[in-house]
């Protein structure tokens, strides 16, 4: 496989494509080269774009539109989960808050439905300042803590406050394209979650490569380290939870105006944060397709599940014994265990770290040997394995 | 809300307190030894009480004597997750992943219980289960005080084995200062892998309580595990004592509000009292130098 060309290229064609070869290695873990992730980046694309005219029915594209749904909030949920390592498992808070805040608007305010759905994203956003401050306040456990209870709480108020938002009746939102047939009314929508997603899917790309980003990787590698070095972690730890919350809060509402019918159980479903989490850490919440893939395949396992099994509680049981292998066996998701798979069945690299002491030192040469650009902080992925976690590690800001 | 009303709900504050209490002091003890939020708690505590309701199904004798065969049980799941689950994740990302696999586990435990014995409600018929009594004005059930009881002897035996025994000093040392503790000849593994078990044995005993006056389905764990994550936040992560001072004074609280605001919203309190002490004292009210970390 290509990863073996890779080092190849590494070793002939002299220093300078060696040095970009390696940290790109480094960066993400992919040991493709460029032709090869372009183009499979513009198959998957097709393959994406075309499933509407590929899918039978109207059956299998409604599904479509549940698994690119659970793609857009499962890589949501990875701007925060992924980048800092707070894990979150009620992100399903804020996708209720922007299935229910577009439900809402257009019920009371007549608002037309997709100003309504941005309208409902920015108030998530307001909303979530003061939870996201809340939260980060403390560390791991309490910020976990604080997630769920989030949804529990809301969970509650909106099942008790009938008059507002239905409670257990559920919420009507009505249909935006009113005149159009169900089989139409789905692709439209498909085609809506996927631009969404294209939008959260460069937003992230864009982060990743940025000193926000590389913040927000410090935090998630060694927080006190970070703060250490000057990066704000507070603030830098709230501004990816309110990205991740708005993006999550415009995944619920879109998924508001394509289902139509709201009922806070199942918007302000543990379960569904809990989804997001599974598919974020199954794909790889630390890559950029990672989430995406995630989604495709915990998503099409539901819809089978649902399809099969019907009410039974086997999904239950189904999504609880993925969760704990992902947590046990991968924690890291598919895509870097499929990468090191590859890598140690092809050439051997005797180092545990992220890139080998060769490889930095072809990669030193080349910074010294003038042009090359590798000044790029480089993720120290390896970090969290290879540092013994002292109390230290776990320590609260003051 | 009059004397007696206030009286009543006063007395019914207390006995609910006394039950979150030894339901929390397990999270506490699981958050100490092992820096672990073990989200599956409640899960376990309803799989308790479905036991005893099975129990009482199957050999007509009192649910109580179930916590003969559960506790030992429990304890014994307990030693072994530690053992073979919790000790196989990164300590870096201990706590995080943690969560999520407590999280599946009671994710498993719900979807085994409602396979096993469907979504069905169900409930204990007991021959006291309609009996109370008069107390200063105030009726309390019997069975109530009986979980109440069960609660107070569960915490004071907990209590007796932390202070009073060699194990205990052993327990409260790993909580406190792992490697110090290991420095000391202290096992802290295995002290961690009992302390869980401990941990998990009072879960049995807490079911059982809740089995006694409870409507039970397998869903119910959640609506407990937000006011019991609640509860070891406001009192300190880590502090026993804390805990359950929290426990008292939120059930009190929850009970108080129930008169006024119904059921539902009297159960916020328990999100509002965890935000507030986020905002204001994140390491909690009672003590728990511990939390000053997390």
């Amino acid at each position: 496989m290509p990863n073996a060309s890779d080092t190849e290229t590494v070793r002939a064609p002299g220093a300078r494509p060696a040095a970009a070869g390696s940290a790109r290695a480094g960066r993400g873990g992919f040991l493709l080269p460029p032709w090869a992730r372009w183009a499979g980046l513009a198959l998957g694309a097709a393959l994406v774009l075309l499933f509407p005219e590929l899918s039978p029915n109207a059956y299998v594209l409604s599904a479509g539109v549940i698994v690119a749904s659970y793609a857009c909030t499962a890589t949501a949920w990875s701007f925060m989960g992924g980048f800092t390592g707070y894990v979150s498992l009620g992100h399903a808070a804020f996708f209720g808050l922007g299935a229910y805040g577009t439900g809402i608007l257009i019920r009371d305010l007549d608002l037309q439905p997709f100003l309504a759905w941005l309208l409902s994203g920015l108030i998530v956003l307001v909303i979530t300042v003061p939870i996201g401050i809340a939260a980060l306040r403390v560390r791991g456990a309490s910020f976990v803590i604080v997630s769920i209870s989030f949804v529990l709480i809301l969970l509650l108020v909106f099942q008790a406050w009938e008059g507002f938002t239905g409670g257990a009746n559920g919420l009507n939102v009505p249909r935006p394209f009113a005149d159009l047939y169900r089989p139409d009314h789905h692709r439209i929508f498909y085609y809506l979650f996927v631009a969404l997603l294209a939008a959260m899917l460069v937003s992230w790309w864009a982060i990743d490569r940025s000193r926000f980003g590389a913040g927000l990787k410090a935090i998630r590698e060694d927080e006190d380290k970070a703060e250490a070095l000057g990066v704000p972690t507070r603030d830098y730890k709230l501004a990816a939870y309110l990205v991740s919350a708005t993006f999550t809060a415009l995944a619920g509402g879109m998924y508001a105006l394509w289902f139509g019918d709201l009922d806070p159980i199942f918007q302000f479903s543990i379960l569904l944060g809990a989804y997001m989490v599974l598919m974020a850490l199954l794909g790889g919440a630390r890559h950029l397709f990672g989430p995406l893939v995630g989604a495709v395949v915990v998503g099409s396992a539901l819809e089978y599940f649902k399809l099969e099994f019907g009410d039974t509680q086997l999904h239950l049981v189904a999504t609880a014994l993925l969760l704990g292998v992902v947590v046990l066996f991968m924690p890291d998701g598919v895509i870097p265990a499929a990468t090191a798979l590859l890598r140690r069945l092809g050439p051997q690299a005797s180092s545990i770290r992220e890139i080998t002491a060769e490889e930095l030192l072809a990669r030193n040469r080349a910074a010294s040997g003038g042009s090359a650009d590798p000044a790029d902080p480089l993720p120290t992925e390896g970090a969290g394995d290879s540092d013994p976690a002292g109390p230290g590690n776990q320590r609260k800001e003051g | 809300m009059d004397g007696t009303l206030l009286f009543q709900s006063l007395v019914l504050g207390v006995l609910l307190g006394g039950l979150y209490a030894i339901l929390a002091a397990g999270l506490t003890l699981y958050f100490g030894v092992m820096r672990v939020v073990m989200i599956a708690h409640s899960a376990f505590v309803i799989l308790a009480a479905y036991l005893a309701w099975f129990f009482h199904q199957e050999t007509g004798l009192d649910p109580l004597f179930s916590m003969v065969l559960t506790v030992p049980l429990f304890f014994g799941i307990g030693v072994l997750m530690q053992r073979l689950l919790i000790t196989r994740l990164r300590p870096a990302t201990l706590t995080m992943m943690s969560v999520l696999l407590t999280f599946a586990i009671a994710l498993l435990i719900e979807g085994l219980l409602g396979l096993f014995w469907s979504g069905t409600q169900r409930r204990i018929q007991l021959s006291y289960s309609g009996a109370n009594f008069e107390f200063f004005g105030a009726r309390v059930a019997v069975v109530k005080l009986i979980a109440f009881g069960l609660a107070v002897v569960a915490l004071a035996l907990l209590f007796l084995l932390m202070k009073k025994t060699r194990f205990g000093q052993a327990l409260r040392a790993t909580i406190q200062h792992k490697e110090a503790a290991q420095l000391v000849g202290i096992k802290t593994d295995r002290v961690a892998g009992i302390g869980f078990g401990i941990g998990l044995a009072t879960a049995a005993v807490g079911g059982t309580a809740l089995s006694l006056d409870a409507t039970i389905y397998p869903s119910l764990h959640w609506s407990w595990i937000g006011p019991l994550m609640a509860i070891i936040v406001v009192g300190g992560l880590g502090s026993i004592p804390g805990t359950a001072i929290a426990a008292l004074v939120l059930g009190i609280g929850q009970s108080l509000l129930q008169v006024e605001l119904g059921t539902t919203w009297a159960q916020t309190l328990f999100y509002v009292a965890l935000f507030a002490t986020l905002m204001l004292r994140p390491q909690g009210f009672f003590g728990g130098r511990l939390a000053q970390r997390f």
